[in-house]
């Protein structure tokens, strides 16, 4: 496995494994849940949690802090750490949606309606533009934007157990996680970026107006899954969510602030994130490009479905 | 565990909205300086502190909370699923007033019962199904704009936290019944209340539709009172 991480703050071993186990144990739970055709979905993703604790231990060994020093500061993030996080996931939300708007073109999207090409094509535009505004934030923060990498070719099936481009159905659905994660993710920093006082203010106005869009963009896909695939999803994470909905820990419990309710959303700290996002962080085994692949075993027509767009040789960038 | 979401808090938020909306009538028709001597409606004072804060947010939830539970009351929404969008938004919003009196307890500077509403207002933005999911989408982005706003000046981490717990329901408002209307679920430019070059430029460091902007509780204010709805008087240096 291939670490592209350039992360300072590794987490030491007694607070990875307090924040992890409870998540963990939580959607293992959830997993038992599910029945019928979720039950592959959330097998694969069970399996995809099986990575977390390998990775997890890997970020261990690279971790230069003492564990006693570091264990009080686990998730304590600087604003120049908050900035380097939010444009590794900024980067991975870009790229999977310029993907997208390649498999929309001539790939396993293109039998999407033209109102859903339209939300990949404007939410592809609004992370791009987040990459574009934080790197160039982050040199007045003593960072490089350059140094913040991700694979040529992200692992996506990691998500699924699938390519998630090969159908609109899969793509839904791991937009709709990798968005609601992206909202849990942002509202995770916005304590650490107070706690930095003035040096942080800067970067938690930026955080805040990125967040509330993550979360619009997480109600559209939720609503395309509603509207054209009659999924039983709404655009606000229901009550009693489990791994079916999110990929976090959304009914976090022991804080004032009622996140079991539908109508508070939970957070993610940074070591909960990393260790969704760390499998996606290595590179595919194979090319990663979408191109029209066969169905998987169970495939979901979307209604009404418009015809490919043409121009297949045109590049993605060009609808940008 | 989750609780469920029960209808009896629009209810509850319905049967004073009725209430008010007739004692406002009849306010409205007495002098306007008996009116302010002795049936007035209270002035709300906002100060620029923490509880000050979590009172403005108050008040935005409890006319959010107020719509929604007129609107469900109109009868303008007939469609099952618009309708449903349109109680449970109201329900979260009835959520959020619980949640913020609860914070605040004797902090709290208004009850519901002290809010005032202008019962024409109120009939404007009901008239219809479109004006109601309408408007719907311009309190929801305004909320989106004055949680984001607020949340720089807060000091109480675990407020900063819930303000941001809210935001993003807010938001995921926004953007659901933008979407129940063919509207684009980020706000565009065009859509915005606030121009660029009226945003406080020190609280937005990125402007456009990849970004909901941060507006002063004043912008706020000014925006609230251009609906018409409110009659309570509004000050405090929070809003100055």
């Amino acid at each position: 496995m291939k670490l592209r991480f350039t992360f300072k703050n590794a987490q030491p071993v007694r607070s990875i494994l307090s924040q992890l186990v409870g998540p963990f144990e939580a959607i293992c739970r959830y997993v038992g849940q599910f029945a019928g055709e979720q039950r592959n979905q959330m097998r694969s993703l069970a399996q995809g949690m099986a990575i977390v604790f390998p990775l997890s231990l890997l970020l261990l060994t690279l971790s230069p802090t003492s564990p006693a020093q570091a264990q009080s500061e686990s998730d304590v993030l600087t604003p120049r750490q908050v900035t380097e996080y939010a444009l590794t996931l900024e980067k991975l939300e870009a790229d999977f949606y310029r993907r997208a708007v390649v498999a929309a073109q001539n790939g396993g999207l293109s039998s999407v309606p033209q109102a859903a090409k339209d939300v990949i094509v404007s939410y592809g535009q609004d992370e791009a533009q987040h990459v574009t505004d934080l790197s160039a934030v982050l040199p007045s923060l003593g960072g490089d934007p350059n140094a913040i990498t991700i694979p040529t070719n992200p692992n996506y099936s990691a998500i699924l157990g699938r390519d998630p481009f090969a159908n609109p159905t899969d793509f839904l659905m791991v937009g709709q996680f990798v968005e609601d994660l992206g909202v849990a993710a942002y509202k995770g920093q916005v304590q650490n970026l107070l706690a930095a006082g003035d040096a942080g203010k800067t970067v938690l106005a930026a955080a805040l107006e990125i967040h509330s869009v993550e979360a619009r963009h997480a109600a559209g896909v939720r609503f395309l899954r509603q509207a054209l695939l009659g999924a039983d999803v709404n655009p606000w994470i229901s009550e009693n969510a489990g791994s079916d909905e999110v990929i976090y820990n959304e009914n976090r419990t022991g804080s004032p602030i009622p996140f079991s309710s539908d109508a508070f959303d939970g957070y993610a700290t940074q070591s909960e994130v990393l260790a969704l996002v760390g499998p996606i962080l290595t590179e595919a085994p194979q090319a990663a490009t979408p191109s029209p692949t066969p169905q998987p075993a169970t495939p979901q027509p979307m209604p009404q479905p418009t015809p490919p767009a043409a121009a297949p040789s045109q590049s993605p960038r060009a609808l940008w | 565990m989750k609780q469920p979401v029960t209808l009896s808090a629009s209810r509850r938020s319905l049967m004073k909205w009725g209430l008010l909306g007739f004692g406002g009538l009849m306010a409205s028709a007495l002098p306007k300086v008996a009116a302010i001597a002795q049936t007035g409606d209270k002035t709300l004072t906002f100060e620029a502190t923490d509880d000050g804060i979590l009172n403005f947010a108050l008040l935005l939830e409890e006319l959010e909370a107020a719509f929604y539970a007129a609107a469900v009351e109109s009868g303008n929404i007939t469609d099952a699923k618009e309708l449903e969008y349109v109680t449970v938004l109201g329900a979260q919003e009835a959520a959020h007033v619980t949640f913020l009196r609860g914070v605040l307890g004797d902090k709290a500077l208004f009850s519901t019962a002290d809010l005032s509403f202008n019962p024409d207002g109120l009939a404007a933005i009901l008239a219809d199904r479109s004006t109601i999911l309408n408007t719907a989408v311009a309190l929801e982005d305004v909320g989106v704009h004055a949680y984001n706003g607020a949340g720089p000046s807060l000091t109480n981490p675990t407020y900063l936290l819930a303000a941001g717990s809210i935001v993003s329901v807010e938001a995921r408002h926004a953007g659901g019944v933008r979407a129940l209307l063919g509207r684009p679920t980020t706000e565009p430019d065009s859509d915005r209340l606030i121009q660029d070059a009226d945003l406080v430029a020190a609280l937005n460091p990125f402007k456009g539709k990849a970004y909901d902007e941060l507006y002063s509780p004043n912008q706020i204010v000014a925006i609230v009172g251009s609906l018409g709805i409110l009659n309570n008087p509004i000050n405090g240096s929070l809003v100055a």
